[in-house]
């Protein structure tokens, strides 16, 4: 296998969208992994770390773009020549039936394809992997009984025997206690330094990833955002665009390394000085706002919104109070000075990504007056691209109201942060 | 390429086995002990039967015709209880789960179906080895609408497969009860009849086919048992071990089903054989594959040949059929030994 290929990375993803029957999880994704690098996939649960990984395998084909492993195309490869390229440790390892240790790691060894025992050189080497990760003395206890501490440093025995160039790890260590954790992360570090075997970890553990990798992979919905090294990518605002979370980044005092805490006492905080926010949305874009605003300790007002609106619904179960009007019909004056009523009594008033029509264009004069009564109004941007009005009346509104102030946002994310400027003191309060 | 290149020669030179092997010799003599327990069955099937305890007299007509009887349901007993243990062995390798055995995926049902509808409706258009190609063809069918309902995209998933067969299996015993109800007393009986279990030989040409496919499917299980150990971990790490998961699922599959349409077809529908046999095997000698399997076929041959001696001596002269046997007499034996042993039989 050597000699040709040897020059090629490790690993190379060149454009690769992947995904499974109906849902495309990975998009556009592109990377190199040289030989003898240690590198981390990072990313939120469901980003699609482990799509990446089974796509790096073969198990998942790309839709588009293609997957190189030492420069060949990962489906063009042989399933034997993949498995002694490529070993996998799963998150867990299930064998139903009583296999002994010594016969899970053996099963490393089927990938030389013979039929009968193993020879002088199975043995070797699967001893060799078995005082690599020090389950030599497990090896004729069932592995079904032993820890998961242990059942896991086989499953990277029975990997290492496999005598592969590179390892992917699945979350495999997620479970593990420190110790456990701790000295298979010892084993990896080991087996990369000395044999310059390639490890690919995939970790929702950033911290554990930042102290033991050189350079990390950061993936939010399918995408590749961040690739470098840990300093590089755990960047605060970054870290908190992608997990959507507030979060705190510091040097570790002894390593140097980054840490990554999340900050629960901020939320906790504004519960206390609570504002109310009214929100103009409709046909389902208030939902993930309802919540989000809620979980952020505001109070929530809704409307005008029109019965059966799947927003309309979600403020009933959220119990919001909320102004509504007959479905399929336009805003009358009873529920707009109802509405105007929810809005006096509100601190500020946000619009949410909702298309505009003769029907509810009267919401925006919502977002006006409160202006006019000076209060802040945050304006999800690109209202022209929803904008069903003749002549364009909606986009002129929210242009008045930007003029006026109006403060524009394009994601969840930069609406906290935006109203968080313009409330400062929620944090600093107490 | 190697991992820690250095360390291996320091190991391989002393010549000692790093692996002291230590299930092999005890496997060895079980093996041998199995192995044994053939002739002695064949012994005792030749002695026991409805006309009698002790060898029949070969200086008689009669006694020549009771002998090649008992010698006939002695190859007929191996085979049928080989070939259920076997494909239930590997049915329960590939869909990682106890309770696999052949009914499980419909198979037997279809295969029972086509050998009713073969019964019902004179099956003499395919000659004398009607039956088994009538059941084998029925059984593939099952198969592929199990297979085909299951299917989601790619390869589908174990419980979907199970679902789907135990959904087909319902449907295909329904068509046989229909059938049965349908036909006249002559043809009910003789469907009756076989669907309880019955290891009466057909004709020669019967036999001879059905050896053929239970050599040929069974020597094919049997080379791909190291396949079938990498299978027990999941298809994704067989994936990752370097099998095509797919294939090896296919085809062991399919050649199962072979098994136990031929089965179904030389004995009707026996029971208890493709589960419990299995299991008791890989209890007494571990769950290697390469050991199982021809353990698992010897054993269920001995299991039913020795069932099948005790069905047609206990109430002499009438028959009960082996199907009752196996259930009542093996049931407390094996009971007894998974009670035991069970830890190393299956873990989940």
């Amino acid at each position: 296998m050597p000699g040709s290929t040897d020059r090629s990375p490790a690993l190379a993803f060149r454009g690769v969208t992947a995904g499974y029957k109906a849902r495309t999880v990975l998009r556009e994704v592109g990377f190199e992994i040289a030989e003898g690098e240690f590198v981390s996939v990072i990313g939120p649960n469901g980003s699609g770390k482990s799509t990446m990984l089974k796509t790096a395998t073969g198990l998942v084909r790309p839709l588009e773009g293609r997957v190189e492993v030492f420069g060949r195309d990962v489906l063009s490869l042989r399933p034997r020549e993949r498995a002694s390229l490529i070993g996998v440790v799963p998150q867990k390892l299930d064998s139903p039936m009583a296999f002994t240790v010594g016969e899970i790691v053996m099963i490393g060894r089927s990938v030389r394809g013979r039929w009968g025992g193993p020879d002088a050189a199975d043995h070797d080497s699967a001893e060799r992997a078995m005082i690599y990760t020090n389950v030599l003395d497990l090896k004729d206890r069932l592995f079904n009984q032993l820890s998961a501490g242990e059942q896991q440093r086989t499953a990277l025995a029975m990997a290492l025997a496999q005598e592969p160039r590179i390892i992917m790890l699945d979350e495999s260590i997620a479970h593990l206690d420190i110790n456990h954790s701790q000295e298979v992360l010892r084993i990896l570090m080991n087996i990369n330094r000395d044999e310059k075997i390639t490890v690919l970890l995939v970790s929702h553990d950033l911290n554990l990833a930042a102290q033991i990798a050189d350079r990390l992979m950061l993936v939010d919905h399918g995408r590749l955002v961040k690739n470098g090294s840990p300093g590089e990518v755990m960047q605060e605002e970054l870290l908190r665009r992608v997990y959507d979370c507030d979060l705190r980044v510091r040097r570790d005092p002894f390593s140097g390394n980054p840490v990554v805490s999340g900050v629960l006492d901020a939320a906790l905080r504004r519960t206390s000085a609570r504002k109310r926010l009214h929100v103009i949305s409709g046909g389902g874009s208030g939902i993930e706002l309802f919540r989000r605003l809620l979980i952020e300790g505001f109070g929530v007002s809704a409307g005008v919104l029109n019965r059966l609106d799947s927003d309309a619904e979600a403020a009933r179960a959220l119990d919001i109070p909320c102004v509504l009007e007959q479905p399929f019909s336009a805003i009358g004056g009873e529920a707009l000075s109802q509405a105007r009523r929810m809005v006096e009594a509100a601190d500020g008033v946000v619009a949410g990504l909702v298309p505009f029509g003769p029907g509810n264009l009267v919401n925006l004069d919502l977002a006006l007056a409160a202006q006019q009564a000076g209060k802040p109004v945050w304006i999800a941007a690109g209202i022209a691209s929803r904008d069903y009005t003749t002549g364009k009346a909606a986009a002129a509104k929210a242009r008045e109201l930007i003029a006026g102030g109006a403060v524009e946002w394009s994601n969840i994310h930069e609406l906290m942060a935006r109203i968080e400027e313009t409330w400062p003191e929620q944090q600093t309060k107490q | 390429m190697s991992l820690t290149r250095s360390k291996s020669n320091k190991k391989g030179g002393d010549g000692c086995r790093p692996f002291p092997e230590k299930g092999s010799p005890k496997n060895l003599r079980r093996a041998l002990l199995l192995a044994f327990a053939v002739p002695v069955l064949l012994a005792v099937s030749l002695m026991l039967g409805p006309s009698g305890i002790g060898l029949p007299d070969t200086s008689t007509i009669s006694g020549r015709a009771i002998l090649d009887l008992r010698l006939g349901r002695f190859f007929m007993g191996m085979m049928a209880g080989a070939a259920l243990s076997t494909s239930g062995t590997v049915f329960q390798a590939i869909l990682r789960n106890p309770l696999a055995e052949p009914y499980v995926l419909g198979v037997s049902g279809g295969a029972g179906l086509g050998a009713a509808m073969s019964i019902l409706v004179g099956g003499s258009f395919l000659g004398s080895a009607g039956l088994p190609l009538t059941a084998f063809f029925f059984a593939i069918l099952t198969l592929l609408a199990v297979y085909a309902i299951a299917n989601q995209g790619g390869v589908p998933s174990v419980y979907s497969l199970i679902l789907s067969g135990v959904i087909v299996s319902a449907i295909c015993s329904s068509v046989i009860m229909f059938l049965v109800s349908t036909a006249d007393i002559e043809g009910m009986h003789t469907v009756v009849w076989w669907m309880l279990g019955n290891l009466q030989p057909s004709s020669w040409i019967d036999q001879v086919v059905s050896l053929l496919l239970i050599s040929v499917a069974a020597g094919a299980l049997w080379l791909l048992s190291p396949a079938l150990n990498v299978l027990t971990l999941g298809r994704e790490m067989a994936h990752y071990q370097g099998l095509d998961a797919g294939l090896v699922t296919i085809l062991g599959l399919l050649l199962s089903t072979m098994l136990a349409a031929t089965a179904v077809s030389m004995g009707g529908m026996i029971g208890f054989v493709g589960l419990i046999v299995p299991h008791v095997m890989r209890a007494l000698f571990g769950p290697d594959h390469r050991w199982l399997i021809p353990a698992s076929a010897i054993g269920g041959g001995a299991f039913l040949v020795l069932c099948d001696a005790l069905a047609r001596t206990i109430m002499a002269p009438v028959e009960i059929p082996v199907g009752v046997v196996t259930a009542l007499a093996g049931g407390p034996f094996f009971l007894i030994v998974l009670r035991k042993k069970m830890k190393y039989a299956w873990i989940d």
